[in-house]
């Protein structure tokens, strides 16, 4: 039996002729954190979107504990609720409390109970420190305030992989901060995770695994360490010049 | 100054002698428009929903062929009610059903057709309000909504429409008004509401013109209630400005919106129930110090 959880292979897609992902091949077994890198506009996103399905793949292959993903008549709904997505753009729903987005999922896809979801919820609301802004809408809280309770969203939903897309990248440093310190303690309770990041420090000092992406294709990839410390690949090198010459 | 004073006279005694049948059609219409836009409201907001079902290429066959139908069929019911004039569509409905079905389909009372036709014409127009607002809401929120696992149905119930109800009030509110004003076209199947009542009574007394001061003063009155109902009904929507925070530590009180009024009536009982010399925390002697 093979122990790799999502498994995604010669993975393509295109909008039109324009072509964004190329033949992508990785996979994430349970406890990993993949940190995904690379310059915008390189397919990082994307990828990440086609692997919950919210952009369908032009070609290749997601399987999910060996089940693929991209097959007719599989549930796809049910698939998204086992893997978690943490947005840039936070996508709290803006008609509810923070209590009642932590709820809502657990109640109408998970089917549980009024109390028992709510239970739930305020764990995790606890665990990112949004305890005391249940009651708050959206549009009463900080940047990074909305997108550690986007995190806590997720978490009710007890999925297997939480993927993560740029979730810093539209906050200031100081929120940066607070949402970073809250990854780090997912990573430290073992969470599954997929990371497309521009915090190269996250993804050198939190990643298990580093992947580096160029104009679709994934130009590099492996241990942080060595990503980081020695890319074989000059494309590579010239990123992270880039980054750490700054 | 005499033909105002002409008119007063006028309008006091048609009053006087047919108030009650002034009352009787005013409650005809507002019913009737609040019904019916009511009605019109979720017959737009099914359309809606059906009409935005999401439809991929990668889809069955069937399931395509079936979202496709549903579409044609809304978009035809939506032209043809939209495109049609209401007056015409009551013709049709209360005189022309039992005229093609030979008797086997017809409306036994003028007060069922009307409802029907004002609430299928309000449809139309709502199926297209609600296709607006359902465009409006941010396209994060559905996404935030798919990324959890939700269905279209769940979506579109818990969280897109809730907000585009909201962004389309104002809409539904000149739906209401123009159904208030509209639904006087209803006299053609003999439907008496307001303007009906005007006829009558104009025809009956030769006072024409006074009539139509208290059918304009009428109106006026139905639509501004309503413009005010909705307008408050919206600030209901929109809920407190501030909010709660969830905690009884004082020391973290730190950040976030305090609802102040909250927060000094507690503070006031505090003083009352504590005797001023007795420990208090330090919020307590600070508030008192300002």
């Amino acid at each position: 039996m093979d122990d790799r959880l999502l498994q995604v292979s010669h993975l393509s897609k295109s909008f039109g002729h324009n072509v964004v992902l190329r033949d992508i091949d990785f996979s994430i077994r349970p406890g990993d954190v993949t940190s995904i890198i690379g310059a915008s506009g390189s397919g990082k996103s994307t990828l990440l979107r086609c692997v919950n399905m919210l952009e369908i793949p032009s070609s290749g292959r997601i399987l999910f504990h060996d089940r693929d993903v991209m097959a007719r008549g599989f549930n796809i709904p049910a698939y998204r609720a086992k893997v978690g997505m943490v947005f840039q753009s936070f996508n709290l729903f803006s008609n509810m409390t923070v209590l009642e987005n932590c709820v809502i999922g657990q109640r109408k896809v998970l089917g549980r109970d009024r109390a028992s979801a709510g239970k739930t919820a305020r764990e995790y609301l606890d665990k990112v420190g949004m305890s005391p802004f249940i009651n708050a809408r959206p549009r009463q809280i900080s940047g990074g305030q909305k997108q550690r309770a986007a995190i806590a969203r997720a978490l009710a939903m007890e999925p297997e992989v939480l993927l993560f897309d740029e979730p810093t990248s539209a906050l200031d440093p100081q929120m940066v901060g607070e949402v970073l310190d809250v990854m780090k303690t997912l990573v430290a309770e073992g969470l599954t995770m997929l990371v497309v990041t521009h915090e190269m420090a996250f993804a050198r000092d939190v990643s298990s695994h580093t992947v580096f992406m160029k104009d679709g294709i994934i130009c590099e990839e492996g241990p942080p360490k060595q990503i980081f410390g020695s890319p074989e690949k000059q494309e590579t090198k010239d990123f992270l010049a880039r980054f750490f010459r700054s | 100054m005499d033909r105002l004073a002409q008119l007063g006279s006028d309008i006091v005694k048609l009053w006087g002698n047919y108030g009650p049948t002034y009352l009787n059609g005013m409650w005809s219409t507002i019913w009737l428009a609040v019904v019916c836009t009511f009605i019109g409201c979720l017959i737009g907001f099914l359309c809606g929903v059906l009409q935005t079902i999401p439809c991929e290429k990668n889809d069955h066959i069937v399931k395509r062929f079936f979202i496709g139908l549903l579409r044609l069929v809304i978009r035809i019911y939506v032209e043809v009610f939209r495109g049609t004039p209401m007056i015409l569509q009551a013709v049709f409905v209360y005189f022309g059903l039992p005229y093609f079905t030979k008797d086997a389909i017809r409306f036994t009372s003028p007060i069922l057709a009307a409802l029907v036709v004002v609430s299928i014409n309000t449809g139309a127009y709502m199926a297209e309000t609600v296709r607006g607002g359902i465009l409006s809401v941010d396209p994060g929120q559905t996404e935030g909504a798919k990324a959890i696992g939700m269905r279209h149905f769940q979506t579109m119930l818990s969280v897109i429409l809730p907000q585009a109800l909201r962004s389309i009030m104002p809409q539904i509110g000149n739906n209401l008004i123009i159904n208030i004003k509209d639904t006087s076209v209803m006299f053609i199947i003999s439907y008496t509401e307001f303007f009906a009542v005007h006829r009558g009574v104009s025809g009956a007394t030769y006072m024409y013109f006074p009539s139509a001061a208290i059918e304009m003063a009428g109106y006026l009155l139905m639509t501004l209630s309503c413009s005010v109902l909705l307008r408050w009904m919206e600030k209901k929507m929109d809920g407190a400005d501030s909010y709660d925070l969830a905690t009884t530590d004082t020391l973290a009180h730190t950040s976030g919106t305090l609802n102040f009024r909250k927060r000094r009536a507690l503070s006031a009982a505090r003083h009352k129930a504590v005797p001023r010399d007795a420990g208090k925390p330090d919020r307590g002697r600070d508030e008192r110090g300002r």
